[in-house]
């Protein structure tokens, strides 16, 4: 139980692609068995929480990124800027 | 008839008692076993035990006590505050169990005290108990970070006590405001609009938002929490927000513009965790994410919708005290949490590493996870108000959640592709996988099971909700779609994970205009103002001294007789007189 090791990679990976490949087909099956009950007409487009699970996140990252251009400073900022005053 | 107790009473009065207790073991057994009396209490009163519900006990009826023209409420129970009440005495537990072995037993006092008017707050029926129990919450963090003894984290506490004196005048103003208009200190829902005759309703929720660190008046949340100590931090994840959701519940329902602000704090919180370098910050702002779930909940004001609120409030402090509490066992023991020091912990931190992930399972709102069944109800209470854009903000933000709670802190911490920790952290670990204390393991083992209880078992939350619920969370729909995102968002991750490496920066946040005014309004005062106070100083000396020479002339003393000066008054007092008629 106390043995060191290290985190299970292969299988991580062997499992993640099964899910992977494993949901684009349902959402095509799913959705042409009519299946799915959405609320908007456009989550009904073929593999869109794929799209959007992929996209969006790729998007918020560089959103964040670009504000980081401005908003990301120095760990002792306010030190510097302010000294012992705050 | 029993009489009834206030469990909140209980619990901060018997945390005073900590300190005096001289056995370490005896100390500790008290210490876990405080919440669990307060839990005794509400389980009896739900049972029926003061009292028949509903109508709620009878026996609460001697809490009530005159004051000034008014008599306040100061136990009022329902379904939802009861609800609120539950979370907070089984977190509180949980909690009690991880800080078990702080250093400083006034912690655990201010602890107690927190977690006492909080429950304080959620039982109050008028608006003066509500404000005296908010007052002493707001009290009891900035001890917590001042025991911490560290200079940052004093100036946090600080920083701290001036938000939230801020949010505490406003809604004290407004409770005025609202007493003298309307003469009643319920505390109940209240007419909102814009305009001068809601300013009382206006300034109470400018208070209370504040005090849910909703976008703009989020910034004190990650800058605070952030500092406290591992066993202190875990605490504050809990309460303060929850309240203000609670009482923007209770008196807010429904206002369109917490909508906005609450999507707005959901998905700005989002883009503040991809920059963050800290992982108790970056987990900071997922509180604020969530509670903008939970506000937008409000917001669109449904009785699913403020289901969904509730049920989200109730999930997250269990999830969220577990995430916070597995990146504590880190901070104890390696002693940082930035990103860029840490990484490949997983050999030594096996389960500290594998609760976190049932945390982070949770937070996202995965199947079988708690979040599932809390976060999807308010965004089907948004699907049916048919608002597409708050939809679209919702799921994004759910994206950001799974993003960084879900893989980018554990992988920045635990994984980073290391089979090693980097050499300074492997010399602060032990040759084992059980490097985080037991007590710790305990705490986040509980968590962990409640977490994984409510997503499989949604029907006992549900059925303590406010409103009935008719929601089903588990729907082919509903679970496919939100598996599909999560898997698809681990690609974007995976694609783009270098980005999400850590560096030591720091991240501003729009606190970056209080402090910065505020530190140059004490230079201001400091260098200018001091330097002219004191050139005005010197120019008025010199212009005594140079009287006082005057008046030192030999000739004009000699003249100075006790007789002169009466002749010289009298004089005086002549003119006034003539002048004072002809004036008037």
């Amino acid at each position: 139980m106390n043995k060191l090791r290290t985190y299970p990679r292969s299988l991580f990976w062997k499992l993640y692609y099964a899910c992977l490949v494993v949901s684009l087909i349902l959402d095509f099956f799913w959705l042409y068995t009519h299946v799915f009950h959405y609320h908007f007409a456009f989550q009904y487009l073929p593999q869109f929480f794929a799209l959007l699970g992929l996209f969006g996140c790729m998007l918020l990252i560089l959103i964040a990124k670009g504000m980081g251009v401005i908003i990301v400073v120095d760990e002792d900022y306010y030190e510097k800027k302010i000294g012992r005053s705050n | 008839m029993n009489s009834w107790v206030h469990p909140g009473l209980v619990i901060c009065i018997g945390g005073f008692l900590i300190p005096f207790i001289p056995w370490r073991r005896v100390k500790q057994a008290y210490f876990i076993a405080l919440p669990l009396a307060g839990l005794a209490i509400m389980v009896s009163t739900s049972m029926g035990l003061f009292g028949a519900i509903p109508p709620w006990p009878a026996a609460l009826h001697k809490w009530n006590i005159p004051f000034l023209h008014y008599t306040l409420d100061i136990v009022r129970i329902n379904k939802l505050s009861i609800l609120f009440g539950y979370v907070y005495v089984i977190a509180a537990f949980c909690m009690n169990i991880y800080a078990l072995r702080a250093k400083n037993d006034w912690e655990h006092v201010a602890a107690m005290i927190y977690v006492g008017s909080a429950l304080g707050a959620v039982f109050a029926g008028d608006l003066f108990t509500l404000f005296f129990c908010l007052e002493i919450m707001s009290w009891a963090p900035f001890f917590i970070l001042l025991f911490r003894g560290t200079k940052k984290a004093s100036r946090a506490a600080i920083r701290y006590i001036l938000w939230h004196h801020f949010s505490g005048v406003c809604i004290l103003a407004g409770i005025l405001i609202h007493v003298h208009q309307t003469g009643s200190i319920e505390f109940a829902h209240m007419p909102w609009g814009w305009g001068g005759n809601y300013l009382g309703s206006n300034l109470m929720l400018l208070g209370f938002v504040v005090n849910a660190a909703t976008v703009p008046f989020h910034s004190w949340l990650a800058d605070t929490y952030s500092e406290a100590s591992p066993g202190g931090s875990i605490y504050m994840t809990a309460f303060t927000t929850k309240t203000a959701v609670f009482c923007l519940i209770t008196t807010f329902a429904g206002v369109p513009l917490l909508l906005w602000m609450g999507v707005i704090s959901a998905m700005f919180a989002v883009f503040m965790a991809v920059l963050e370098n800290d992982g108790r910050r970056l987990l900071s702002y997922h509180i604020i994410s969530q509670v903008g779930y939970m506000v937008a909940g409000v917001g669109i004001g449904t009785e699913m919708a403020i289901n969904g609120a509730v049920a989200h409030a109730f999930c997250h402090i269990i999830y969220k005290a577990l995430l916070y509490m597995g990146v504590g066992c880190v901070l104890l023991i390696v002693g940082t949490t930035k990103f860029d020091r840490l990484g490949g912990l997983y050999k030594y931190m096996p389960l500290s590493f594998w609760m976190t992930m049932i945390g982070a399972f949770s937070i996202s709102g995965f199947p079988l996870f708690s979040g599932f069944v809390s976060k999807t109800m308010t965004i089907e209470a948004s699907e049916l108000a048919h608002l597409p854009i708050v939809y679209l903000l919702l799921e994004g933000a759910s994206i950001g959640t799974f993003l960084h709670t879900g893989l980018k802190l554990p992988w920045n911490v635990w994984l980073q592709g290391m089979d090693e920790p980097p050499a300074e952290i492997r010399a602060k670990l032990n040759d084992s996988a059980f490097n985080t204390p037991v007590h710790m393991l305990i705490a986040m083992g509980i968590l962990s099971l409640l977490c994984l209880f409510l997503g499989l078992y949604p029907s006992v939350l549900y059925e303590l909700l406010p409103y009935p619920v008719e929601f089903v969370p588990y729907t082919v729909t509903r679970v496919f779609s939100i598996t599909q995102l999560f898997i698809f968002s681990f690609l974007g991750f995976w694609l783009l994970r270098k980005w999400l490496r850590g560096h030591p920066t720091y991240v501003l946040d729009t606190d970056w205009l209080v402090r910065i005014t505020g530190g140059l309004f004490i230079k201001f005062c400091k260098v200018p103002l001091i330097a002219f106070g004191s050139y005005l100083d010197k120019q008025i000396v010199t212009i005594t001294d140079t009287f006082i020479v005057n008046i030192r002339n030999p000739s004009i003393e000699a003249r100075l007789t006790p007789m002169a000066i009466g002749f010289g008054v009298l004089v005086s007092l002549l003119l006034l007189s003539v002048f004072l008629f002809f004036k008037m």
